[in-house]
């Protein structure tokens, strides 16, 4: 539902590389018979502009496991084992978080600045 | 495995690769249930020349859980004088009670530890030093403590 498709554009397919590739495989004589695309997925965060660099923004703060990966009790990553957004901009493993919301100890606190937990509708950017 | 083992193990990588802040080693970490750290306040302070350690006994919920952490009291290492620190090496921390969140590390718990020292005006034991370790719990988790700015008073 959150996830955002990184397929390459078609400015990105007429990159230097590929024009390169292209020349490599004419001058070598080369004939491509078939070609698999494959696609990659990401957790659309809303902090895709501190993807280089900042490794850290990129892991749940409680299992530091990538957003990407799935929480420890889980096998699969994906649909099944969501993010959770708190209203305070705070994101989770869905699964991290409520195990830590249910505990009394939590006071029903973020984990990250203490504040009360709110879940939010992720907003979207529409840009 | 325990969910306490995976993220022990991501902790224990990073110390690894990246090392401990300046004035914190790791001494002992082969399983993931008990783990021993040494400590010591670098610079001028009431601790000058001392050097602690500290051990961590997690349970498999840690992080969602606190650690139990103390002081170790032996023939090599002693509990500092601190007016939050029993002479039995337990410590009167909100982060490891009430204030805990599973955010934090093995390393923020022991950088915690060090600027709790680090800004000690006075060596001394908390007031009900000999009142509480005479009836103590093994476990420092089974303490409920009152936090207090600045002395500590403990309810066992």
């Amino acid at each position: 539902m959150h996830k955002q498709a990184l397929l390459p554009s078609s400015g990105q397919l007429e990159s230097l590389e590929t024009t390169i590739f292209i020349w490599l495989l004419t001058t070598m004589k080369v004939v491509v018979k078939n070609w698999h695309a494959i696609a990659q997925w990401k957790w659309d965060t809303g902090n895709n502009d501190a993807d280089e660099g900042d490794v850290e923004g990129d892991v749940c703060g409680i299992c530091r496991v990538p957003y990407e990966g799935c929480c420890p009790t889980c096998k699969m990553p994906g649909d099944d084992c969501p993010l959770i957004w708190g209203e305070c901009s705070h994101v989770f493993h869905m699964h991290c978080l409520l195990k830590w919301i249910g505990t009394a100890a939590s006071k029903q606190q973020c984990p990250m600045d203490r504040r009360p937990w709110v879940t939010a509708e992720r907003k979207v950017d529409p840009s | 495995m325990a969910v306490s083992s995976r993220r022990l193990q991501k902790e224990l990588t990073e110390i690894k690769t990246a090392g401990t802040p300046c004035g914190i080693t790791l001494l002992k970490a082969d399983d993931f249930q008990t783990w021993f750290l040494s400590l010591e306040v670098l610079g001028e302070s009431q601790y000058k020349g001392e050097v602690f350690a500290l051990m961590f006994r997690f349970d498999p919920q840690y992080p969602i859980s606190a650690p139990a952490v103390q002081f170790v009291v032996d023939d090599k290492y002693k509990a500092p004088l601190h007016p939050h620190v029993y002479s039995n090496g337990h410590i009167c921390a909100s982060i490891l009670g009430g204030e805990w969140s599973p955010v934090l590390s093995v390393i923020a718990v022991c950088i915690t530890l060090q600027s709790m020292l680090a800004s000690c005006k006075e060596k001394k034991r908390p007031p009900d030093n000999d009142r509480y370790v005479a009836h103590a719990p093994d476990n420092p988790k089974k303490t409920r403590f009152v936090y207090h700015e600045s002395d500590s008073a403990a309810a066992p």
